[in-house]
């Protein structure tokens, strides 16, 4: 699928957002996923609330904190290597996908830890309800995140040999796109996961 | 958005419980979530049909989850 996405003079409005066309349906595809996913695990811990509070009190929350820090800051470098390409400044560019995919690398750190841990006690999906949807839900969201990282480092790959410029950045905003994506998944996944009972 | 994270991270942290409190919770993500949309993936940015995608999104999940816990605590 073709670009439609012009960066307009300041003030104007485009039609079409920021990227291929093609992600955002990919991306509208994947959060109707999710959305399922919470609303699922929101409905069955209707019927299971004890359970659920009570497993939720054994997650590492500063895990989560850590981790929701690092793709709230990922999410702003990606920000700024899209502002640098539509500069034309392809180095700074690579440079602020470089550590967007730092952040990234901490992430899937941090969540391995987490894993490891839980595994380690015995922990598994057959458990009960609530580590099924804890380690599935979480697990589905870690694949998304290597995903993501596959496409920024594609993205860095290119604009590190010239591939992209002030008139052709489309590949770099369709990357930043899905992995803000990303983000905003575990914006929800965080809370509802982690906090709320 | 870090700061909206600290007061989750804090809530969790004290170990605040109710509905009210799990409400605000939601509250607090969604509002970060319409900031990631709008500022993050360019949709302020957007007329038309392709700016609401992701509101929808926040909502309708939002919405789900609310009268999920609703009828958990009744």
């Amino acid at each position: 699928m073709t670009a439609l996405t012009q960066t307009n003079p300041a003030g104007q409005l485009n039609r079409y957002p920021p990227g291929d066309l093609a992600i955002w349906i990919f991306i509208l595809a994947e959060l109707a996923v999710f959305a399922i996913f919470f609303a699922t695990y929101a409905f069955t811990r209707m019927n299971n609330v004890e359970l659920f509070n009570q497993f939720q009190q054994h997650l590492d929350r500063d895990a989560a904190l850590i981790n929701t820090l690092a793709l709230i800051t990922s999410s702003y470098f990606v920000v700024r290597a899209v502002a640098a390409i539509r500069e034309g400044a392809s180095q700074i560019c690579v440079r602020w996908l470089l550590a967007a995919l730092g952040m990234g690398v901490l992430f899937l750190a941090v969540k391995s830890a987490e894993y490891g841990h839980h595994f380690s006690a015995g922990i598994n999906l057959s458990t009960n309800s609530f580590y099924m949807f804890y380690l599935s839900l979480t697990f589905f969201h870690f694949m998304h995140v290597i995903m993501g990282m596959v496409i920024l480092a594609a993205v860095a790959l290119k604009a590190r040999r010239g591939g992209y410029s002030i008139e052709d950045h489309t590949g770099v905003e369709t990357g930043a796109s899905y992995w803000h994506m990303v983000d905003l998944v575990w914006l929800i996944l965080f809370p509802l996961v982690y906090v709320m009972h | 958005m870090v700061a909206l994270t600290l007061v989750t991270y804090s809530i969790g942290r004290l170990g605040l419980s109710g509905l009210d409190i799990a409400l605000g919770v939601l509250l607090l993500a969604l509002i970060k979530g319409h900031l990631i949309g709008a500022y993050f993936m360019g949709l302020n940015r957007v007329q038309g049909f392709w700016r609401w995608p992701v509101t929808i999104w926040l909502l309708l999940p939002g919405l789900l989850i609310t009268i999920a816990f609703v009828l958990a605590e009744g």
